[in-house]
């Protein structure tokens, strides 16, 4: 009888026969009454006690997520992508650019309730203006330091290099559309930045060249007239008006997708504060970057136990691989040992 | 507003007084009764000197009268203070409400915008008592008042500019020298603005006040019920719609946007001037726009260089030279990248929700 073989009942079973004194035969029957009752009430506990523990878990994961323990539990070590100096140049040039697109894009729409309310609430046509030159100098800020950045610092020089388009970009783009076709698993490999990071960097770059190059032409339309024709500052007007909508189509569509409402990066990619990314994500979106940086790694820390350290090797090492600049470099090339998980990895600052 | 008030309360007081005999009524013996002030006042000759010394004419002319308007009105209908002959002089200024006004029993025309007289810059200016500020007779004349349609009348369009010519001596010289004043006076081209086109007719406000269709941010809408429309522009072979484009230029859009410090039509084509930029005499013409450009501290020191380019720019015109190919550019490739750009998007994000939920960059 399988009934009898259930252990709950055969405890309740036994429970009534030795402590209530039943008959074993009437106990047999009160269990196998229970049994039922029994098994459902545990039921109902078992699916309670679950629910409150996936509860737990969840509440636990999600805190993770914010912060880097997240992506350290995912991915193990963290690498710093952005430099602190590069991560300033981005905010300089961000809020630079917010100010720049509110009070800028009205008047491409000045027809537009919106444009007139934004406009009028800022302040007037009067005002406007002078924000959006406050606005255009964080910007023009925001160039000149990063002309300097990558003409005067090593950590510029070797980010700019890899900013270069190369054939193996078209190569890149037009394999990562075949595999976004589904006619192949496998993704293009990355190096430090993809073909995607550097049509961002250089779209910036032209667009910075436009608007600082028609807006100071606008800015001073007296001064530039005492020398050129009108009609040259029309262009400039042309343009400034035509590049600022691109411009601002390109932040808002591209650059918000890319780093906000990219499924795998909602509701935010938050490297641009932190400067860090995990190895999970260096793995997948940099692998080339990564297997360098590891290679590297390797031949460092073989060096390092060699008492004379190869030269070649060294010199062959970038200035900072992990993007931050020779201090790191100098870490990389003496201290990293061992490299614990959690120490922040090559370039990473603790 | 207590000056309004008081206005008021003046106008309905002698509306009260002059009321008192009962509202006149068409006569038969208005003839007869004409003759009566005829003893004197049709009389060539007959005239006063004033304390000043100047003579005032006091001949009225019958004929005028009977051709106008209140032709079938006695002489005492609106100089209702006159009980005897001979009366006293002077007379009271005729107060034209005594019949326009909203209900009258006699059938005067009641569309007469007297709020917008009384809130205008004559009315006001009147109101303070300056007497030089015109009241109705002023502009629509005395004994021969006529229909504005009729082509003699002092309010006809055609007629209007030398009726406001009176007092506004030296805007009238402008306005004749103008293309405007030349097509309505020279060549009696109706399409062209007389005075009170722009400037409105009874509730004519000063060019700084806001409400103004003259004022600096309604300039633009008020060039454009001619202007704005492309049939009348080619008509008057303007090739480009200028308060349209005008709009785009950096002086249009700070314009509608509330700027009053910024350029508007007037502020290159004069008020009343206006001449096509071809005739050396037009604040416009290539040779006047530096000085255009530099006046009320502008563009100050504005050179030649401020006239060596196109004006009123439409860059979707392929007649707007390189504006045109700057703008064609900057179009094709916004569009070529934004769509690029969409499609690289869309890919990515159909990829990636096939492949797992957002949150994680688990294994793909």
């Amino acid at each position: 009888m399988s009934e009898h073989d259930h252990p709950l009942q055969r405890a309740a079973a036994r429970e009534l026969e030795e402590a209530h004194g039943l008959s074993p035969a009437e106990a047999a029957e009160r269990a196998a009454r229970m049994h039922e009752r029994l098994h459902r009430r545990f039921g109902t506990w078992v699916r309670r006690e679950l629910i409150i523990q996936r509860r737990e878990d969840h509440s636990e994961k999600s805190r993770e997520v914010r912060g880097e323990e997240r992506a350290a539990a995912s991915g193990g070590e963290l690498f710093e992508r952005l430099s602190l100096n590069i991560r300033l140049q981005h905010a300089t040039m961000a809020v630079s650019v917010i100010v720049l697109v509110i009070t800028g894009i009205p008047l491409k729409f000045h027809a537009s309730g919106w444009a007139k309310a934004i406009i009028g609430a800022l302040g007037g046509p009067d005002v406007t203006p002078i924000i959006h030159r406050v606005g255009a100098t964080g910007l023009i800020i925001a160039g000149l330091w990063h002309l300097f950045y990558i003409a005067f610092t090593r950590e510029g020089r070797w980010n700019f290099k890899q900013l270069i388009p190369m054939p193996k970009d078209a190569v890149d783009a037009f394999k990562q559309i075949v595999y976004y076709l589904g006619r192949t698993d496998e993704r293009p490999k990355f190096d430090r930045f993809s073909y995607v990071e550097k049509f961002d960097y250089w779209a910036v770059y032209w667009g910075m060249v436009i608007m600082i190059g028609s807006g100071t032409v606008l800015w001073f339309t007296d001064f530039w007239l005492r020398f050129v024709p009108k009609w040259f500052t029309d262009i400039a007007k042309e343009a400034h008006s035509d590049e600022a909508l691109l411009a601002t189509l390109a932040i808002v569509i591209w650059h918000f997708y890319n780093v906000h409402f990219n499924p795998h990066k909602f509701p935010m990619n938050r490297t641009f504060i932190t400067g860090k990314i995990s190895e999970l994500e260096m793995r997948e979106e940099h692998p080339l970057e990564y297997e360098r940086l590891i290679q590297r790694r390797q031949n460092a820390r073989q060096s390092a136990r060699d008492p004379e350290p190869s030269q070649a090797s060294r010199d062959s090492l970038p200035a900072s691989e992990g993007g931050s600049g020779g201090h790191s470099r100098r870490e990389g090339g003496e201290e990293r040992r061992e490299a614990p998980p959690q120490s922040g990895g090559r370039g990473g600052r603790r | 507003m207590r000056r309004l008030l008081a206005l008021a309360a003046a106008f309905f007081v002698a509306d009260l007084v002059t009321a008192q005999a009962p509202p006149p009524e068409p006569n038969g013996n208005a003839a007869a009764a004409a003759r009566q002030c005829n003893i004197c006042h049709g009389k060539q000759e007959f005239k006063t000197v004033r304390p000043d010394g100047s003579v005032r004419p006091l001949f009225v002319d019958e004929a005028a009268i009977r051709d106008s308007v209140h032709g079938k009105w006695q002489c005492t209908d609106c100089h209702a203070d006159v009980d005897k002959i001979p009366h006293p002089a002077p007379l009271a200024q005729v107060n034209c409400q005594r019949c326009h006004f909203g209900g009258n029993p006699v059938g005067a025309p009641e569309r007469i915008n007297y709020e917008g007289y009384v809130k205008s810059v004559h009315g006001r200016l009147r109101l303070a008592g300056n007497t030089k500020a015109p009241l109705c007779q002023d502009c629509h004349g005395t004994h021969g008042i006529r229909k504005h349609t009729d082509p003699t009348s002092r309010v006809n369009k055609a007629q209007v500019p030398s009726t406001c010519g009176r007092c506004h001596v030296e805007i009238y010289a402008d306005y004749q020298r103008s293309t405007h004043g030349q097509s309505l006076l020279t060549k009696g081209n109706l399409d062209a603005p007389s005075c009170t086109d722009c400037h409105g007719e009874h509730s004519i406000l000063a060019p700084k006040e806001t409400a103004s269709d003259v004022s600096a941010t309604n300039i633009p809408e008020t060039c454009s019920h001619c202007h704005g429309s492309m049939a009348f522009n080619t008509k008057y072979e303007i090739p480009i719609n200028p308060v349209k484009t005008f709009k785009h230029t950096f002086h249009g859009i700070a314009n509608e946007l509330g700027s009053k410090k910024v350029a508007q039509c007037a502020s290159c084509h004069t008020a009343h001037a206006v001449l096509p930029a071809a005739d050396p005499q037009s604040s416009v013409n290539p040779a006047n726009i530096p000085a255009t450009c530099g006046k009320s501290g502008c563009h100050e020191g504005a050179n030649a260089n401020y006239a060596r380019g196109r004006f009123h720019i439409d860059p979707t015109n392929r007649d707007s030279g390189i504006i045109y190919w700057v703008a064609l550019f900057f179009k094709i490739l916004t569009i070529s990248t934004l769509a690029a750009l969409l499609v690289h998007i869309l890919l990515d994000l159909v990829k990636k929700l096939r492949h797992g939920h957002a949150g994680g960059h688990h294994g793909e």
